[in-house]
């Protein structure tokens, strides 16, 4: 009785997700229709709900290499994201698990590099860049992401990392284990929901950081964000092309999460917390 | 006369005493300049050189992107010309320039943003070029160049800093369906008067604004209405070119400025007052997003069929009105900015001339000054008329080749030519994009009602006040 | 992996070698060296010349004679940052706290398990996926005053802002604002409750289950308090990034109108890229910063004590 009633309650709070789901949603899949919707019937008034589709937008998307800016974004998020992870988990599993001198105003140093407004330290960042060169460089835009990502992913993972049992790392060691071994085989393991997860949303950040790419970036690093604006154009804002880029910058990222939620799940699997 | 035979003994012909004669004389009797002048020679010195150009993308730059091979062909200067948006064309050009990174040789310009340039320093005269006869073709014609766009845009204390390559205008746009509309025009002349035509004062436009105002289910030129209709159609956003035109197109047209003689502000005068009570009053004709409504918007709307009237940048007609880009393409008629028939001093319209500059780190300036020459050249901005269909003049003489005169759109240019005989460039005032904040936001809540016309130019001679007195170049 | 039993003496000999296996000097040092370093480069660097900007005169990027607190003075008695600071608070005090609600219950349904729960998670991610350029040309298409989808299909309908559009009244502007941060931030807190909630560890709800308590007993008890650290850290971090929110701003009010939706972010952009007055906008920089760090100091150190957060 009890896995009955668990089970209608299952199917109840499934029922509210997707209708949560449907309305957030309806917006993205209205820009969807846009994708093949005519430009003469975008903004009818009254509304146009039914309509023959095209691909004009497509073609156009294509021929303006939107691909080549899809390939940039990919590659600095991607880029930024491994830097990100690696730089960052020692130091979030040495912020939780370690007394150290003055470490409270060192984690607060590395979260107050994230207060300022960035609007206001892009033009240092530019008189920066461009005495050393970094201006359009992939490197450059990799490094500058690295400002506010690394700051995050610290502190969101400690905060995970606060939850891992010692004891396991204790007993660990005790049996001999080098430090190396124990952070490699028993941290990092129970850690993966935590630094998936992060690792995440550092990716989304960088892959739709506008601000930044578009003033140290040019020409060769053209991330998908800053090749946006070239679609609000003289001749009014191409919608239907908008839409595609919009879509068409989910796709990856929807991909990305999707693969990797089962680490971020509790699979039936449960590691070695026992007993 | 035997003739003499050549090797093979083939007879040679006779040469022609004629002839002879003439290619003896012909070197003494020519101009010692035979050859006419050319890109390919003037640019020999610099052929190995590469420049980069920074333009804003609008129709008329992404064809002449088409056309700048030729260029690079002819003279074997590489160009790399590249195009983005207004804000970043602003954004990305001023940075590169002000902080001398120098990756642009030229940059597009707008008007506005030249007093800042200018107290900053970094703009490079080009009067020692125009100078130079081996850069500069004889058949330059910079008196065909638009006036006074040209002078007061690219010409500050006695130097020049580029050639009037863009001329952008705003035009009168209406529908002419409706006001062709024969019962339209008996109801019109019944309401008010005078007979229904585009209009050549603002204040036809109000009544033409006020006349076709109607809600859903009333009739419009003999059909039942599906949705509101409107009169006019402003832009309306706080920022974008808003204030610009309230400015040029309103309150100088009733006399007043925002400035003194000797650039101080005086926005509170009543002559401004009264023009943005007028402007403010038009508001209840227009659509209830007119808040909203940015430079681009406003065409996009009236391409969409919303509204009676619009005052627009003329180059997005282009856009509109032709085939695919509006149901009522072709149905359009355009006229000059219009006049205040209340006010008999000079008119005025709201421009934007745009120039291209180079800049004072460009390692190649003559290389960049013959590329921004053959851009203003008439020859190339016909070509690009060619090649788009359509285009800005920024010569006079353009408006007289068929493209423009035989054009199906020849209202639209007959009105862009008589927007641009009244407007200029903006004044050369560093702070103008902060006071041009300020003051879009006053009137935009005079628009919606929130302020009343006086209220607005007291608390904007108040800010401007605090932003600049005077407010001039600094020296 | 094996797994690795022990016993009561094995924990207290483990802590007695452990503490000094564990706690030697160098090890955590060197964990956070490469970190430490790498944000000293990266973003100490970049901030201390933002401050040296804010001291000087800086005109057109060029800096001239030094100034002082002259920038701050004119930014702290212009009425305009002040706005900009009160717009930015409201919107942050009603924002956050209903993304952190909505996100926390959605969290809490989806870790109880949903059917579909694979497929349904990334769909409902999609508004943090977005490109926030994007998210804000989706929301003019909505609600764009007189031809937005929403705006025509139903408040006018409705005859709500017939007179004018949400965007531009003074009243609604921001509330439009807030209801698209919601939109678009909402699924991120989900995410990463979800993920903290499914990193929880099991015993401790085993063992509540053997003792009979109720679920709201087990939340308050059992979740809450384990939760802490990732609810706290997350709450922090999304308070901050909402202060400084502007792409969506900038791309449906710009600001207005009047000053209406003004935050920092957008007048530190008129500051710098349309007057360049890069001096002032730095010292804008410099004052949200101490702003910030004087919340979060207090924020991390209540926190600390209280809810054993950090």
């Amino acid at each position: 009785m009890h896995s009955e009633r668990s089970r209608r309650t299952t199917d109840l709070l499934t029922v509210l997700v997707l209708g949560y789901a449907a309305l957030i949603l309806f917006p993205v899949v209205w820009m969807a229709t846009m994708m093949v919707k005519p430009e003469a019937v975008m903004f009818e008034r009254p509304t146009v709900w039914w309509f023959t589709p095209t691909l004009e937008h497509f073609e156009f998307v294509l021929a303006a290499g939107f691909h080549w800016h899809l390939l940039t974004s990919f590659v600095v998020a991607l880029a930024s994201t491994v830097l990100v992870v690696l730089l960052g988990t020692p130091a979030a599993y040495a912020f939780a698990r370690f007394e150290m001198w003055r470490r409270d105003d060192l984690f607060l140093f590395i979260l107050a590099t994230r207060m300022a407004p960035p609007v206001c330290l892009v033009i240092p960042f530019y008189l920066i860049y461009s005495k050393l060169g970094l201006i359009d460089t992939y490197i450059g835009l990799t490094i500058a992401y690295l400002t506010f990502n690394l700051s995050f992913y610290v502190w969101v993972l400690r905060s995970f990392c606060r939850d891992l049992p010692v004891e396991l790392e204790e007993a660990a060691m005790v049996e001999g284990y080098p430090r190396w071994q124990v952070l490699r085989r028993i941290v990092l393991p129970l850690l993966r929901p935590g630094i998936v997860a992060t690792a995440v949303l550092c990716f989304i950040f960088a892959w739709n950081e506008f601000l930044f790419a578009f003033m140290l970036g040019g020409k060769t690093v053209k991330t998908l964000p800053v090749a946006i604006p070239t679609l609000i154009t003289t001749q009014g804002v191409k919608w239907g092309e908008m839409a595609i880029v919009g879509i068409v910058a989910l796709v990856p990222i929807l991909i990305v999460v999707f693969l990797l939620q089962r680490h971020i799940v509790r699979g039936l699997t449960l590691g070695a917390v026992k007993g | 006369m035997r003739r003499p035979c050549d090797a093979t003994g083939r007879t040679l012909a006779a040469p022609n005493p004629l002839v002879v004669g003439l290619a003896i004389a012909l070197p003494w009797l020519w101009p010692a300049t035979s050859h006419a002048w050319s890109y390919k020679e003037a640019a020999a010195p610099y052929a190995v050189q590469s420049i980069t150009v920074l333009d804003e993308v609008t129709p008329l730059q992404e064809t002449m992107q088409k056309l700048v091979p030729q260029f690079e062909e002819e003279t074997g200067i590489e160009v790399d010309y590249q195009l983005l948006n207004h804000f970043e064309v602003i954004n990305r050009g001023q940075a590169d320039l002000l902080s001398g990174r120098g990756e642009y040789d030229a940059i597009m310009v707008h008007s506005p943003q030249m007093g800042l340039l200018l107290d900053a320093g970094v703009l490079r005269p080009i009067d020692d070029l125009i100078a130079n006869a081996e850069l500069t073709s004889p058949d330059v014609d910079l008196g065909d160049l638009i006036q006074p766009s040209w002078d007061t845009v690219a010409k500050y204390q006695g130097e020049t800093y580029g050639f009037l390559t863009w001329a952008y205008n705003t035009v009168y746009w209406a529908r002419g369906d409706l006001l062709a509309h024969p019962e339209e025009q008996a109801a019109f002349k019944a309401k008010y008067g005078y007979d229904l035509a585009p209009a050549e004062t603002l204040q036809q436009m109000r009544d033409i604004a006020e006349f076709f105002t109607r809600a859903k289910g009333e009739q419009l030129a003999g059909q039942t209405l599906e949705s509101d209709f409107y009169g006019i159609l402003l832009e309306g956003i706080k920022g974008g070119t808003t204030w610009w035109t309230v400015w040029n197109s309103f309150v100088r047209n009733w006399g007043g400025d925002i400035f003194d003689e000797d650039g101080s502000p005086s926005v509170d005068r009543p002559e401004n007052v009264a023009a943005i009570e007028f402007w403010g009053d038009l508001w209840k004709f227009g659509p209830p997003g007119m808040a909203e409504a940015s430079l681009i918007d406003v065409p996009t709307l009236m391409g969409q069929g919303v509204t009676a009237q619009a005052l627009a940048w003329s180059d997005f007609g282009l856009g509109i009105d032709r085939e695919g880009g509006s149901p009522y393409a072709g149905k359009f008629v355009y006229a000059p900015s219009p006049a205040n028939a209340d006010y008999g001093g000079p008119r005025s319209a709201e421009l934007e001339p745009s120039i291209l500059i180079i800049a004072q780190s460009s390692d190649a300036p003559e290389a960049t000054y013959l590329f921004l020459q053959w851009m203003a050249d008439r020859n190339t901005q016909l070509a690009l008329a060619e090649e788009l269909g359509a285009g800005v003049p920024n010569r006079y003489s353009l408006f007289e080749a068929p493209i423009f005169k035989d054009s199906r759109l020849a209202s639209l240019y007959a009105a862009m030519r008589g927007s641009l005989e009244y407007g200029e460039a903006k004044p050369r005032v560093p702070q103008i994009y902060e006071i041009n904040d300020v003051l879009a936001a006053l009137v935009q809540q005079v628009g919606l009602g929130q302020l009343t016309a006086e209220q607005a130019m007291a608390q904007g001679q108040n800010e401007v006040l605090s932003i600049c007195d005077p407010c001039t170049l600094s020296e | 992996m094996t797994t690795i039993g022990y016993s009561g003496k094995d924990v207290a000999r483990g802590k007695a070698a452990g503490r000094s296996a564990i706690g030697r000097l160098w090890y955590p040092y060197l964990l956070i060296a490469p970190t430490m370093i790498t944000l000293v480069v990266v973003s100490l660097i970049p901030f201390l010349y933002v401050l040296f900007l804010s001291l000087h005169d800086v005109r057109y990027g060029q800096v001239r004679d030094f100034a002082w607190f002259a920038n701050y003075a004119t930014l702290l008695s212009d009425p305009r940052f002040w706005n900009s600071m009160l717009v930015a608070t409201i919107f942050v005090l009603i924002a956050v706290p209903l993304e952190f609600m909505l996100g926390l219950i959605g969290a809490l349904i989806l870790n109880r398990g949903i059917r579909m729960r694979r497929i349904v998670v990334p769909f409902l991610f999609i508004p943090t996926m977005m490109a926030p350029i994007v998210v804000g040309l989706l929301w003019k298409i909505m609600l764009a005053g007189s031809w937005g989808l929403i705006s025509y299909n139903l408040l006018e309908r409705f005859g709500l802002f017939k007179e004018a559009s949400i965007f531009a009244s003074p009243n609604a502007a921001l509330y439009a604002l807030i209801l698209v941060d919601v939109w678009q931030w909402t699924p991120f807190m989900m995410l990463a409750f979800f993920a903290g909630l499914q990193a929880l560890p099991v015993n401790p709800y085993r063992a509540a289950a053997v003792d009979g308590a109720d679920p709201v007993q087990t939340f308050f008890r059992l979740t809450l308090p384990m939760l802490s650290p990732v609810l706290a850290v997350i709450g922090l971090l999304r308070l901050i990034d909402a202060f400084k929110v502007f792409d969506t701003i900038f791309l449906l009010t710009g600001g207005g109108p009047g000053a209406v939706t003004e935050s920092p972010s957008i007048l530190a952009y008129k500051l710098v890229f349309e007057y360049w007055k890069v001096g002032e906008a730095s010292a804008l920089a410099a004052l949200v910063w101490i702003a910030f760090f004087l919340f979060c100091s207090i924020f991390y150190h209540v926190a600390r004590k209280r809810l054993n957060a950090f």
